[in-house]
């Protein structure tokens, strides 16, 4: 962890799900203005129970039930951010919120510089992405390009619980509209201290999860624990270096240079798309800022541009412990 | 079917002035001065865009729409607003904007695409005028996407326990939009103060109203919400304003959303990019031209004395002047300063921003933007 941690606060143990639970809660005791709307958010919880206890807590008003449409959702939550609410939308999966882009594009992305800063959009729109759960089409989505290239919005993508409650709150105070992605495949796959505070992890900072002098690894979300499981795997043989990106817009760039001229050779792992995903921007960042330091070519990780497969066919498409491993060789031997 | 722009069917809407100016309904209670200021909104308006019809030719202004023959409805729906309430406007409705205080030469300013902080900053608001006491949110092109909008801005109203009411437009064609489906559903389910007013002009760009809809009028689409609605003479600025205040009115004590259909037509083209003989009839805008909501009021006006011709004359003297010095005005606006594209956008320090920022500026100064070879930034 790259956050300085009080060793008096109070900790509990808690998943990623519970962290999105715990950063709501915690956001909606401490600023009434803040409430959260979506199909099912309310009597269920959440598909996933990401919001279980908050209608109790925080009752019809701040708990908002939809109609099952995200142009709706998303819509309204934006004029509700005008109006000077912080709405926390929820959208089911990733896959369900291309209707909506077209809101976000316009409208969000927009308000703020159209207005000349009077009006702000302070939205949080929340939505599970990745693969690997068994799910129906476009249950596996992980498109998170398409948020990235459009400019004026800002999009994260936690990896541990710790960094869910802490981005997600820091999500929730930012005054720009916020793409929060939950990685769902590990939803619940481990559990870590989580202080019962609130807390900040800033917006924009890459953390480092395995230092390393051979080969430096760029990735983010679900894709982190596979990626750290295949770089101790090479260990001791090779020695390679771990980022978590955590925000994708902004790009902690300078984090990606910097480890970059250190190790001379990368490797960028995502489950989605190659073509247009985020590995070709690292790839070029590295390129323009950094290539006399490049001693072999940039290795990109990633899902194949088909799109997401049913799921007997997902594993083959989701970059997997051995296929990370025989990536970061390639960039290590080359 | 009985779509305007197919047939003409009887005019089963409501209306208080008949196009010859004459009362068939019972007139909104207003004093003269509001009577004036509502008819010299419309003729400054018009006068407005057609002098920018004419910049536009010349070359000064990008592709504008302008609202000719049914600048009644954007008016009529405008003036049932308070201080405070929220407008959510298109395109086509400069008269509502006009008539809350927005002034010309900021208008024409962004219509010369002028930078709006530039703006700001060389025609400010101050101690002559003041900025309008509706909030107006941007315009955005995409029709339909204000929609949702609107009723997000009035759901947080209803939340926030304030009377404060969210007014929008949407044309013939937004309708067919799923967004204007999803938030009309919404609105009714959350009995949120919204009014959404169809600015019906049965042209969407070359596409009648008939091919928008199998409905037989805009206004019972709001019935499948459980959104009242109201159809009304959109040429009649009174009938316009009287539905209008009704569901302001209606919003404003908590009786939930109203969904006003406006007929009118749209004399002119689309925009100043469109030619409408290519696809409809001279004919059929002739018959529209006698139902002019500006001819039938100053009718009005002059039988019952509330202004005579010489009024008239004096007052389009003074509207050409005040366009004439908006005309001036806009044009001292300076080019912006190119960074300005990067302000207001995203907050928080950005790697990238700083970098694109410094390529632009090396790029001005005749360098070249591309050398930075080895990541330390320019400065």
């Amino acid at each position: 962890m790259s956050e300085q941690r009080s060793q008096a606060e109070e900790t509990v143990d808690r998943t990623i799900v519970d962290a999105v639970r715990d950063g709501l809660h915690t956001e909606m005791e401490r600023d009434g203005d803040v409430l959260v709307l979506g199909e099912d958010v309310g009597a269920t919880g959440g598909v996933f129970r990401a919001t279980e206890g908050l209608l109790e807590a925080f009752g019809e008003r701040r708990v908002v039930d939809t109609p099952l449409a995200e142009v709706g959702i998303v819509g309204s939550a934006i004029g509700l951010a005008a109006s000077g609410l912080r709405p926390v939308a929820e959208i089911q999966f990733m896959g369900f919120s291309y209707d909506a882009v077209g809101q976000l594009f316009h409208r969000a992305a927009r308000l703020n510089a159209r207005s000349r800063g009077r009006y702000n959009c302070q939205l949080v729109v929340r939505m599970p992405y990745t693969g690997g759960i068994r799910a129906p089409d476009l249950h596996g989505e992980s498109m998170e390009s398409i948020f990235v290239h459009q400019p004026g919005l800002k999009v994260l993508a936690p990896s541990t619980p710790y960094d869910t409650k802490g981005l997600l709150i820091s999500a929730i105070r930012d005054p720009d509209p916020v793409i929060f992605l939950e990685p769902k495949k590990i939803y619940r796959a481990s559990e870590e201290p989580v202080p019962t505070e609130g807390y900040e992890v800033p917006i924009g900072e890459a953390a480092t999860r395995r230092e390393g002098t051979d080969v430096s690894v760029f990735t983010y979300g679900a894709m982190t624990r596979p990626t750290l499981a295949a770089a101790e795997e090479l260990a001791p043989e090779i020695d390679a270096e771990v980022l978590d990106l955590r925000s994708l817009w902004p790009l902690d760039r300078a984090a990606i240079v910097e480890s970059f001229k250190s190790t001379g050779r990368a490797v960028v792992v995502h489950e989605a798309p190659k073509t247009g995903g985020l590995a070709g921007e690292i790839t070029s960042t590295i390129q323009e800022e950094a290539l006399v330091y490049q001693e072999a070519p940039v290795e990109r990780v990633t899902g194949f541009d088909v799109p997401y497969p049913l799921y007997d066919l997902e594993d083959y498409q989701l970059p997997n412990v051995a296929r990370i491993r025989e990536g970061i060789r390639s960039a290590a031997e080359f | 079917m009985t779509l305007w722009s197919e047939t003409e069917p009887e005019e089963d809407f409501y209306r208080v002035l008949a196009p010859d100016g004459s009362l068939v309904g019972e007139p909104p209670d207003l004093a003269e001065g509001e009577l004036e200021l509502l008819y010299w909104t419309m003729k400054r308006t018009r006068r407005f865009e057609t002098k920018g019809l004419a910049l536009q030719r010349a070359g000064e202004l990008s592709i504008i729409s302008r609202s000719r023959g049914e600048e009644a409805t954007p008016l009529g729906a405008a003036a049932a607003l308070e201080p405070g309430d929220w407008c959510f406007p298109l395109y086509r409705q400069l008269p509502g904007l006009f008539y809350w205080g927005v002034p010309m030469d900021r208008t024409l300013a962004g219509m010369m695409g002028a930078e709006p902080e530039t703006v700001d900053e060389h025609l400010p608001f101050g101690d002559e005028r003041s900025e309008p006491p509706v909030n107006f949110s941007p315009v955005y092109v995409p029709l339909g996407s204000n929609l949702p909008n609107t009723v997000g801005s009035a759901l947080a109203d209803k939340l926030n326990g304030r009377e404060t009411v969210s007014l929008t437009f949407v044309g013939d064609g937004t309708t067919s939009e799923g967004d204007f489906h999803e938030a009309l559903n919404f609105a009714g389910v959350f009995e949120v103060p919204a009014v959404i007013v169809c600015q019906n002009n049965q042209w969407a760009i070359s596409v009648p109203a008939h091919r928008q809809t199998a409905s037989d009028t805009f206004a019972e689409k709001a019935d499948a919400y459980g959104v009242p609605s109201e159809r009304v003479d959109g040429n009649d600025v009174f009938a316009v304003y009287e539905a209008c205040k009704r569901a302001v009115q209606r919003a404003r004590a908590g009786g939930g959303p109203t969904f006003v259909e406006c007929v009118t037509y749209r004399i002119v083209e689309h925009n100043t990019a469109d030619e409408p003989s290519v696809y409809r009839s001279e004919e059929q805008r002739e018959r529209w031209l006698e139902r002019d909501p500006i001819d039938r009021f100053e009718t009005y006006l002059l039988e019952r004395g509330v202004i005579d011709e010489s009024d008239i004359e004096a007052m389009e003297a003074e509207i050409d002047e005040a366009i004439a010095g908006a005309v001036a005005r806009a044009r001292e606006v300076p080019d912006p300063d190119p960074e300005r594209m990067f302000d207001n956008h995203l907050r928080g320090e950005s790697w990238t921003e700083r970098h694109q920022r410094a390529e632009l500026r090396r790029e001005r100064r005749g360098e070249n933007p591309f050398t930075d070879w080895n990541g330390e930034g320019f400065q």
